[in-house]
């Protein structure tokens, strides 16, 4: 039996309670950027497509005091074009150039870059350098927050209920920090990126703080805590960078697939580092 | 309401009224050219790789082969048909004519679709800006150089936003829309 149906909720309570209803049947369906090629593929079969676009109220971009909020179902163009992302969240406005391509960006939603888990998504890294956390609803255990850190599991899987819907995010202000997001893939767009990193670093002389995060080198896009430890108190130089990368390499666990080999991906991820913090320090 | 494994939509096509029953799963591109014969727009790999089914909806420019069908219901969709008369494409057309940015013309369509989008948002692209704003759109045949020279050939000179791509910009149809569907000035089938 291969049946998929369709139910559009008109505002959040409906939705909750329809994902609640289906709990395990329920793919929810925004942008649907990744969920129409999964049907095409027919990775996605009997189910009920629960179509969330129509929930205006999980869509905008907010600033309350130095912390930004971010409905769910906010486009990835609108991130893109963003004067509040560009100068209180630049890593993640890098990220936003860079999505897919123009048409993509015009219908991918935040969250469901985030919900879909892929370990290689360009939006993972600038907000788990962001230290966003993400607000979770369902009818059963209301509303949580999840530290963006806790909440991917590995490829496609996250910490998410089957009747969960995350439906917004938030996280601190870095207008004081300087950052770099850079993506390596095959072609200029439309890529699945064969590896990416992104860096936020804060001080000129000497580094007071530094997050690092690499997207596309483990199970999970992850932050590399060790590197970042050693970055702390130490100067912007290029032996500094050397001796960063390779700590950042023993927290990294690269798989070869089809778009590069395990070696080739530890190659890069030296190289988009260093490129990285010299992008981030120009 | 209940979960549907098909349901009757309808679209503002080119600011025509198209009704037409959809599959839960179908796309907005199969919609568009199976049920409303818009062959226009083209299927080149029907997985959001190749940018040839660019279509207008709800006022942004997007992959139809990305959308669902029934996420269309009660909202604009223009083709590259429906934005013939609208004068920045219509000078993106001549462009892409006199610049031989053309061979097989599958990819066309969509080429000038994203063209458009871009220019609409950035009227005085580098060539740099080109190359991104059609990164998402596949051609086999021209090397895209042409296709580059024709935009920006066009890019800076319609200084003017034309009243066409204004009302283009309002996500919703129009009461006169609504009140044409209610009247029962339903195109079932056709083009």
């Amino acid at each position: 039996m291969n049946a998929i149906s369709y139910y559009r909720p008109r505002n959040l309570v409906e939705a909750l309670k329809v994902i609640h209803d289906y709990a395990g049947r329920a793919k929810v369906i925004a942008g649907g950027t990744n969920v129409l090629p999964d049907i095409q593929a027919g990775k996605v079969k009997d189910c009920v497509l629960v179509d969330v676009t129509g929930l205006d109220e999980l869509s905008g971009i907010r600033m309350e005091g130095d912390m930004v909020f971010l409905g769910s179902l906010t486009l990835i163009s609108d991130l893109a074009a963003s004067r509040t992302i560009r100068e209180q969240a630049n890593v993640l406005w890098q990220a936003c150039q860079v999505f897919g391509d123009p048409l993509v960006r015009n219908r991918a939603t935040i969250g469901g870059n985030l919900a879909y888990a892929s370990p290689a998504a360009d939006t993972a890294v600038p907000l788990l350098l962001l230290e966003t956390t993400l607000i979770a609803e369902s009818l059963a255990k209301g509303r949580r927050e999840i530290p963006l850190t806790q909440f991917f599991r590995g490829p496609g899987e996250t910490v998410l209920a089957p009747e969960e819907l995350v439906t917004s995010l938030f996280f601190h202000s870095t207008s004081s920090y300087q950052g770099a997001y850079i993506k390596f893939g095959l072609r200029q767009a439309m890529v699945i990126s064969v590896a990416n990193c992104g860096v936020l670093l804060k001080g000129t002389d000497t580094f007071q703080a530094a997050r690092v995060g690499f997207g596309a080198l483990a199970p999970v896009p992850l932050r590399a805590t060790q590197t970042e430890a050693f970055l702390c108190g130490q100067v912007p130089d290029e032996s500094v960078f050397a001796k960063a990368a390779a700590i950042a390499q023993s927290e990294l666990h690269p798989i070869s697939d089809l778009r590069g080999s395990r070696e080739y991906r530890v190659m890069l991820a030296d190289a988009l580092f260093k490129q990285a913090m010299r992008k981030a320090l120009a | 309401m209940d979960q549907l494994t098909e349901s009757m939509i309808t679209i503002f096509l080119n600011d025509q009224p198209f009704q037409a029953v959809a599959g839960a799963s179908e796309s907005l591109l199969d919609f568009l050219r199976h049920r409303a014969l818009a062959t226009e727009v083209k299927c080149g790999c029907g997985r959001g790789d190749c940018g040839t089914c660019a279509v207008l909806f709800d006022g942004r420019m997007v992959k139809s082969c990305l959308v669902l069908a029934a996420q269309a219901n009660g909202k604009r969709v223009y083709t590259i048909r429906g934005l013939g008369r609208d004068a920045l494409m219509a000078n993106l057309q001549d462009s892409f004519i006199q610049h031989g940015a053309i061979q097989c013309g599958f990819c066309t369509p969509g080429m000038l679709m994203a063209a458009y989008n871009l220019l609409r948002i950035k009227p005085t692209p580098t060539r740099s800006e080109i190359r991104q704003g059609i990164a998402g759109n596949l051609c086999r045949c021209t090397g895209y150089q042409k296709i580059i020279d024709a935009i920006a050939a066009v890019a800076g000179k319609t200084a003017f936003v034309s009243e066409a791509a204004d009302s283009l910009d309002s996500p919703n149809p129009t009461a006169t829309d609504q009140e044409k569907a209610k009247a029962g000035y339903l195109l079932l089938g056709g083009g």
